[in-house]
């Protein structure tokens, strides 16, 4: 029979669920939006999932504190509910990062040949499904799990960067692409900071399963061989 | 090592034909607190006996193994029991002062040992009391009796007296669990600031009181030692399944 406190960490891994597929969720809708035009509904459904997120980020500091309060957790429960306060930040942060890539987009005009011409569709893509692996990485605290998300987090990473010099390129040569050029700019760097988010939830997941931080680990390709 | 007080090998323990200790080894480092946790009759008293031995008062006890205090076997036929025990000071669970004034609980230890002189005497209740954190409670009140005083200060008289007679190392078998939590917490404050003279060995039930207090802490399981560590890391990521199972409430 689960105790009164197993209860509580599954409440708490069930509502970080929930907080993190609705994060999900706004990456998928800010992706939509950036690939397609014209921006049709946009704007109404992202801000009330906001709301939705700022909230269960509220409640989960809450339920965090009271535990620590309560229950004195120890070993691989305070390294769970640690991560939990820090995984929820991390959601917020994707939240935010997406509701900014959509106001973006609204400013880059002619957007479908910029996208195509950076291959920004792909990186969009990527940057999506780093979100939905990271969210089973959570929900399976999974430490093997993790590896993945490190790679495809460093291939994001290159991918912006290259398309960022690409755009940059373009924009010296052409002073009419400057304006979209560096929403487009702004735009990668967003999605690149998702991915980002994604990896930090990543480590906090390691950390809780092998009680090792490899946070400010600047190797990558070390940690993807953990 | 000069930092390990004590050294244990392989000791084992049996009251009669049932073994309570099975091959105990470990080191316990010198000026430091070192707590003793795992449910109850696990050994951890049986242990802590061992240390001062205690046990040798059981009849059916039977000892196997080494235990070295500051390099020397103290289960040597040559070792004196008594020289032992001066250096090895006890505290127990239920306060035990003598029927005698404040005064006389403390000086009884350095009495026994030939002390005489009135000055000297004087000397040792103050600095007694004064580092079991009591002298100002208890200064102007030396002559009443000790048994008039609550269990907290007590149980604080009990460690001036343990101090009186200057041992090495204190043993400490659940100090505080009759205490209530100010009582407590002046325990586990005195017990912080006696490592730096003394080596303490504290068994405790209470597992956020093993946290606070010691540097060391080792989980006993039915008579085996199944994990020593920094109390740090015990608490953070123990190594073996069945000391995070027990510390995180979920044995059994
Ligand atoms: N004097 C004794 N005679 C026989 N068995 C004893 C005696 N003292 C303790 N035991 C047994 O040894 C085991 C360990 O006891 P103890 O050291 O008191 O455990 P703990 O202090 O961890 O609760 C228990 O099974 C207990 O019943
Ligand atoms: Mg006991």
């Amino acid at each position: 029979m689960a105790t009164h406190f197993e209860m509580e960490l599954d409440n708490l891994k069930s509502i970080i669920k929930k907080i993190g597929k609705l994060a999900e969720g706004q990456v998928s809708e800010a992706v939509k939006i950036l690939l397609q035009e014209p921006e049709a509904a946009e704007g109404k459904i992202i801000k009330k999932t906001e709301n939705k997120i700022d909230k269960l980020d509220i409640k989960i500091d809450e339920i965090c504190q009271s535990i620590f309060a309560l229950q004195q957790p120890v070993a691989s429960d305070l390294r769970f509910i640690m991560s939990a306060m820090q995984i929820s930040n991390e959601i917020e942060r994707i939240g935010d990062l997406s509701i900014s890539i959509v106001k973006k987009a609204k400013n880059i005009k002619e957007k479908h040949d910029l996208i195509l011409k950076f291959d920004i569709a792909d990186i969009a893509r990527q940057v999506e499904l780093i979100t939905v692996k990271t969210n089973n990485c959570f929900a399976s605290q999974d430490g093997n799990a993790t590896g993945v998300i490190f790679v495809l987090n460093k291939d994001i990473r290159n991918s912006c960067e290259d398309a960022i010099h690409d755009i940059i390129n373009e924009m010296k040569v052409n002073s009419k692409a400057v304006v979209s050029g560096t929403n487009l700019v702004i735009v990668l760097k967003h999605l690149e900071r998702i991915s980002e988010h994604c990896t930090n939830i990543a480590e906090y997941v390691y950390f809780t399963v092998n009680a090792k931080i490899i946070k400010h680990d600047k190797s990558d390709d070390l940690k993807a061989e953990e | 090592m000069k930092d390990i007080k004590i050294k244990v090998n392989d000791l084992s323990l049996y009251y009669g034909d049932k073994k309570a200790l099975n091959e105990i080894t470990m080191d316990i480092p010198a000026n430091k607190v070192t707590a003793l946790i795992g449910p109850s009759g696990c050994g951890k008293s049986t242990f802590l006996r061992c240390i001062n031995r205690m046990n040798d008062l059981i009849p059916s006890v039977s000892i196997t193994g080494k235990m070295l205090v500051e390099g020397v076997d103290i289960y040597d036929k040559n070792v004196d029991v008594v020289n032992i025990r001066k250096k090895i000071g006890m505290v127990f669970q239920k306060s035990n002062p003598f029927p005698k004034s404040i005064y006389e609980n403390i000086a009884y230890g350095p009495r026994i040992n030939g002390m005489k002189d009135k000055t000297e005497l004087d000397e040792i209740v103050e600095t007694s009391l004064r580092q079991a954190a009591i002298w100002d409670e208890l200064k102007d009140r030396l002559d009443d009796s000790a048994l008039g005083l609550s269990g907290g200060q007590q149980q604080r008289l009990c460690i001036a007296r343990t101090l009186a007679v200057s041992p090495d190392i204190i043993l400490m078998d659940e100090p505080a669990s009759a205490l209530d939590p100010i009582s407590t917490s002046k325990i586990e404050e005195l017990v912080h600031q006696l490592k730096e003279q003394y080596t303490i060995i504290i068994v405790t039930h209470n597992m956020q009181q093993a946290a606070r207090t010691s540097d060391h802490t080792a989980f006993f399981y039915m008579g085996n030692l199944i994990e020593m560590g920094k109390t740090n890391s015990i608490f953070t990521k123990p190594v073996q399944k069945q000391t995070e199972d027990y510390i995180t409430g979920r044995f059994g």
